[in-house]
């Protein structure tokens, strides 16, 4: 049986004997993704918004000779926000208190306006202070605009049976004035009764171009009052999702401050055993001694990596997140666990040999890991320094692989990328803590 | 002339400014036992640390025609760990054939609980005789002990005496550390040590 398997069984056997920390490494991971996975399904969920009904809207309104059920086209188009029916001061307080994230208020004389069509009628939009105020206004002129255009419908359908009533003739009310309309149809009929002549024959052509011209009228209504439409063409491949990101850095900050945390004290404790020496003796090598610890970081890595994963993914699945778990790119996703938690594990080795004292260790991983992961959220543009920092670190390359992992349509070239990154500072980070670990002994 | 089992050669070690060790040359030759005395800070672990192979010289060498056994002055072995658990990572290690079977041998040996009781909670007493233990697995004709009967009873150091008595009478050499005169009586030959050196005084001149 090899050294490093060796070490690795009895590391793993000393970690099931320390209950606290075992619990610690059980519970993080559920929490964790519990956390994460909440997150992921509060950003897909729909938002709170009240709305408030100051110019007292009837339960039917009639707009250009169509009638609307207020509570039917609300329905029907608060899609992505949830609306609320409150009084102006019932909104103000749970606006205030973040129960509701913005209102919505119909001011007085709304209807007025809306029914003459002289006039274009305003919504009031007021949100909250909140990170989320972007998103929500985003998703009320989203609102707003399915509003305008279910009224469009309406106006281009009362135009068009003013249309009709000329076309075919009959009996139409226009602002309170009945009246009976004679119709390019009946016209035709009626000149064709009469005695043939020049004369006629100029009218009844007349007739048979206007009757053409408007029979095009209802399309080129609709064109003009949607020049551009949107058609959503059939979803290909996956979508990169709120869900996916908030995953891929759960899973990303665990592996790395529990792979650093676990490595660089093992470590360190093999000189507080006093093990060290007898290890030293010809029995392990001192690259043997780092890769046992490397091993250790890459299997409780994985195991809690796996945990994680699954758990939000169950989270997800519940909780009927937009997307879903990809549970196909699980296995890739693991490989991934396993070489950013192997890379992390080699840094820690070598943090461990060098505090040579496990509270240490762990001390100096808990406070060097904070930085390591702050600087991988740092953006490109944001703080070069920075960025061209965290390049060496493995969090942000272990976030870049499980995005790609989980949710990038063609993952191999991202994965590829990120997994020859960590391959390299796990390396580098290897040898370093071989040299380190020299010390260990002395 | 007989040939040493184990051979230091000018071996040294510094820790920063300070010098544990000054050059140093040492033989063991086949049923020799060395006692190493000196005060604190003499360099006497040191100096078995390096024979051991446990600490790196910082400059000379060791020869070694025969297998080691080190017990550290502060037990070395897995806290967490039952003793049979350690004799049998340890044996492991050492590739000693059906470690298991050692394992059980050497707890009864040195009356060592056989539970699951991890090491870190024995008495001292019983965590310096799995040190000891840990030490033999490897059945060495070498053995170095660093102060190896500090915390025992009187019937255990006699114990760790008659291995060590065994081990020369076999052929095999002794190399140990202490502060107790009375165990240099178990020494065929004396080193003595002070401020890292070999010195040329008697032990009586040492401890005054």
């Amino acid at each position: 049986m090899s050294a490093v398997w060796l070490l690795l069984r009895k590391d793993l056997r000393v970690l099931r004997r320390s209950p606290l920390l075992l619990g610690a490494l059980v519970a993080y991971p559920i929490v964790i993704a519990l956390l994460v996975g909440l997150v992921a399904g509060y950003a897909s969920s729909k938002p709170r918004v009240a709305f408030v009904d100051e110019d007292n809207l009837p339960q039917v309104v009639a707009v250009a000779g169509h009638r609307f059920h207020i509570q039917t086209v609300i329905d029907d188009v608060a899609r992505q926000v949830t609306l609320v029916r409150l009084s102006g001061a019932e909104a103000a307080r749970e606006l205030a208190d973040g129960k509701v994230v913005a209102t919505i208020t119909v001011p007085p004389g709304f209807l007025g306006d809306l029914e003459t069509t002289v006039v274009s009628p305003h919504l009031i939009l007021e949100t909250g202070s909140g990170g989320l105020a972007p998103r929500v206004t985003q998703q009320v002129q989203s609102l707003v605009y399915q509003l305008n255009q279910k009224l469009q419908g309406g106006y281009i359908e009362a135009n068009l049976a003013f249309v009709r009533l000329l076309l075919h003739g009959g009996n139409g009310k226009f602002l309170g004035r009945r009246f009976n309309v004679l119709g390019l149809d009946r016209t035709e009929h009626e000149l064709a009764l009469l005695p043939p002549g020049k004369r006629v024959a100029t009218i009844a052509n007349f007739v048979r171009q206007a009757k053409e011209g408007l029979a095009q009228t209802g399309d080129a209504l609709r064109a003009t009052a949607n020049p551009i439409t949107l058609k959503q063409a059939p979803a290909h491949g996956r979508t990169w999702l709120l869900s996916a990101q908030v995953q891929s850095y759960g899973i990303a900050v665990t592996v790395t401050f529990l792979a650093l945390l676990l490595a660089a004290g093992a470590t360190a404790a093999e000189r507080d055993e006093g093990t060290i020496g007898r290890l030293r003796r010809g029995l392990v090598s001192l690259g043997q001694l780092v890769w046992s610890k490397v091993a250790l970081a890459a299997v409780v890595g994985v195991v809690l990596g796996a945990a994680i994963a699954i758990v939000f993914g169950i989270v997800v699945e519940i909780g009927g997140v937009t997307g879903g778990e990809p549970w196909a790119r699980l296995p890739l996703l693991l490989a991934g666990v396993l070489l950013a938690a192997g890379a992390a594990g080699a840094a820690g080795a070598l943090l461990g040999a060098l505090a040579r004292e496990a509270r240490t260790a762990s001390l100096l991983a808990v406070l060097i890991v904070l930085p390591v992961v702050f600087l991988g959220l740092v953006p490109r543009g944001a703080v070069p320094a920075a960025y061209w920092v965290s390049l060496f670190l493995p969090f942000a390359h272990a976030v870049r692989f499980f995005g790609a992992a989980l949710y990038a349509t063609s993952p191999w070239h991202a994965v590829g990328v990120e997994a020859a990154w960590l391959a390299g500072i796990g390396a580098a980070s290897w040898a370093l803590a071989r040299i380190g670990a020299r010390t260990l002994s002395a | 002339m007989t040939a040493p089992l184990l051979r230091a050669l000018r071996v040294a070690r510094r820790y920063g400014a300070v010098e544990a060790l000054a050059p140093t040359d040492l033989e063991l030759l086949p049923g020799e036992a060395v006692a190493l005395v000196g005060p604190n800070g003499a360099g006497k672990s040191t100096l078995l640390g390096i024979l051991a192979g446990a600490i790196e010289p910082g400059e000379g060498a060791i020869e070694t025609h025969a297998r080691i056994g080190w017990v550290p002055q502060r037990p070395a072995h897995y806290s967490r760990l039952s003793a049979r658990e350690n004799l049998e990572l340890f044996a492991r290690l050492e590739n000693v054939p059906d470690p298991r079977a050692v394992a059980l041998q050497m707890l009864e040996r040195f009356g060592l609980p056989a539970t699951r009781r991890p090491s870190g909670e024995l008495s001292v007493g019983n965590r310096q005789r799995l040190n000891v233990a840990l030490a033999l697995l490897g059945e060495p004709r070498v053995l170095l002990l660093d102060e190896p009967t500090a915390a025992l009873d009187p019937g255990q150091r006699r114990r760790v005496w008659e291995v060590a008595d065994t081990l020369r009478a076999e052929g095999g050499a002794v190399c140990f550390a202490t502060q107790n005169l009375e165990e240099i009586e178990h020494a065929s030959r004396t080193i003595v040590l002070q401020g890292g050196r070999v010195v040329s005084l008697t032990v009586e001149e040492i401890f005054g």
